[in-house]
């Protein structure tokens, strides 16, 4: 994370694959990979926490098997994060983003996730004001920023959660910070300029018939926006 | 002896080519082990991966849901593509209410009995259902040892269903792999369960060969 207080985070495009093809799941990850996604963004739901099942650290582990060096974030929709953390771990998820809502304890759970050598994210649902995360940002890889009602894929982007994504990025200019829900071509601009740098894109993506243009097109308007906020920055 | 592998021990990655070989060896259905992480200490999958294998077969489709709400939740599997649906009953508070939403969603209700689940007090749940799935292993992981003592079970769920409700479906679940068919046909199961003998073998089509065979 950056000290110089100079907007230095890169764009991550990482698609979700909830809407895709679940019965050739390795094929849909390999496509959007080709596709040019940086990491996948994968989607773990409890039927508790969430009120849909997706699946768990037994799909993590064969799809690790097929893409051995991409980077996976899992999204962990769960009502006890605590109880996946060294399952994930062993089937090879390189983050673990926990809900902060779902824990009565992120500091044990941040420490848990670090010992067992993931990165770190923490979200947020679109309820939970911003300033219950903030005590965590200096700990943490990464804070994710549901623009939807977490559980089912296909939702409206909620614009009114950029004011949380422009707080973070005001005060914390290193801070990698992930918009997750209804993200596509005509809502990446006010997710980019309120200052989001890792998107994830369900649909848009993948039941996109040309996916690589989708997704260069949210990396360009991404980056153009990373570029616009750092000279605001130093001005 | 009808067979239903299950998906559990299947490679997550390319489902519709393990449904496939499967089926094309002969397998007359699908068992798909919906677990939350809750009821039983793993969480496998939902609707959205059994609506995947929907996609991909005619074949009849059963969801054994290891789930700690599963009434709130059965509408979404019967949407979903599932053919029958089997309920704990520990983790179900009304199962009369239950079985008959699971009816009116046009869908096979179940029992799911576990390994030490007092048979007497299902009786009548027992003469309510479709089938009934004697588990041999506990729920919750593929790859067990058969619990000993398992084929009596099916054998005393065999003789209820003989008083109560004779069309009844006995299904054996757990550990379950080509050695024990025979046993299995004698205790009075009418459809075996098997995961890791069919997906963890080397050749499933043939795995399931030789147990259709057994």
């Amino acid at each position: 994370m950056s000290s110089s207080g100079v907007y230095s985070c890169s764009c991550k495009i990482g698609p979700s694959i909830l809407n895709g093809d679940l019965s050739c799941l390795g094929d849909e990850c390999k496509r959007m990979m080709d596709a040019g996604a940086d990491y996948l963004h994968l989607d773990v739901m409890d039927g508790h926490f969430v009120p849909n099942i997706t699946f768990g650290a037994t799909m993590v582990k064969w799809l690790r098997k097929k893409q051995p060096g991409v980077f996976f974030d899992l999204h962990m929709m769960v009502s006890e994060p605590e109880k996946w953390v060294d399952e994930m771990a062993d089937a090879g998820a390189n983050q673990y983003t926990f809900h902060l809502e779902a824990t009565e304890n992120p500091r044990d759970l941040i420490k848990q996730i670090r010992n067992r050598g993931m990165k770190v994210g923490i979200g947020i649902k679109p309820g939970t004001p911003v300033e219950k995360v903030l005590p965590y940002v200096s700990d943490v890889d990464m804070v994710l920023i549901m623009t939807v009602e977490p559980g089912f894929g296909g939702q409206k982007f909620m614009a009114d959660m950029m004011p949380k994504v422009k707080h973070l990025r005001r005060n914390h200019p290193g801070l990698d910070i992930e918009v997750d829900g209804g993200v596509g071509l005509s809502t990446i601009a006010t997710a980019a300029e309120a200052g989001a740098n890792m998107i994830v894109s369900g649909s848009a993506v993948v039941k996109s018939p040309d996916p690589k243009s989708v997704i260069t097109q949210l990396r360009e308007i991404t980056e153009k926006w990373i570029k616009q906020n750092a000279q605001q920055q130093t001005q | 002896m009808r067979l239903t592998p299950s998906l559990l021990s299947a490679d997550f990655t390319r489902l519709a080519e393990e449904v496939r070989t499967v089926e094309e060896a002969g397998a007359h259905g699908l068992h798909l082990d919906v677990m939350d992480g809750h009821y039983v200490p793993n969480l496998t999958f939902g609707p959205i991966v059994v609506a995947a294998v929907r996609r991909c077969t005619d074949l009849p489709l059963d969801a054994h849901l290891m789930i700690g709400n599963a009434p709130e939740h059965i509408r979404a599997y019967a949407e979903a593509g599932a053919d029958a649906i089997a309920v704990h009953p520990e983790a179900v508070p009304h199962l009369h209410k239950t079985i008959a939403d699971l009816r009116a969603l046009a869908v096979r209700p179940g029992l799911a009995i576990n390994p030490l689940s007092p048979l007497a007090s299902l009786e009548e749940a027992l003469a309510a259902v479709d089938y009934a799935i004697v588990m041999s292993v506990n729920p919750g992981w593929g790859g067990q040892r058969f619990i000993e003592g398992s084929m009596d079970r099916v054998r005393q769920v065999r003789k209820i269903a003989e008083r109560t409700n004779p069309s009844l479906e006995i299904v054996i679940d757990g550990g379950i792999n080509a050695s024990r068919i025979a046993a299995a046909r004698d205790a009075g199961a009418d459809v075996v369960v098997a995961g890791s003998a069919v997906f963890g073998a080397a050749d499933p089509a043939a795995a399931v060969r030789e147990m259709l065979a057994a």
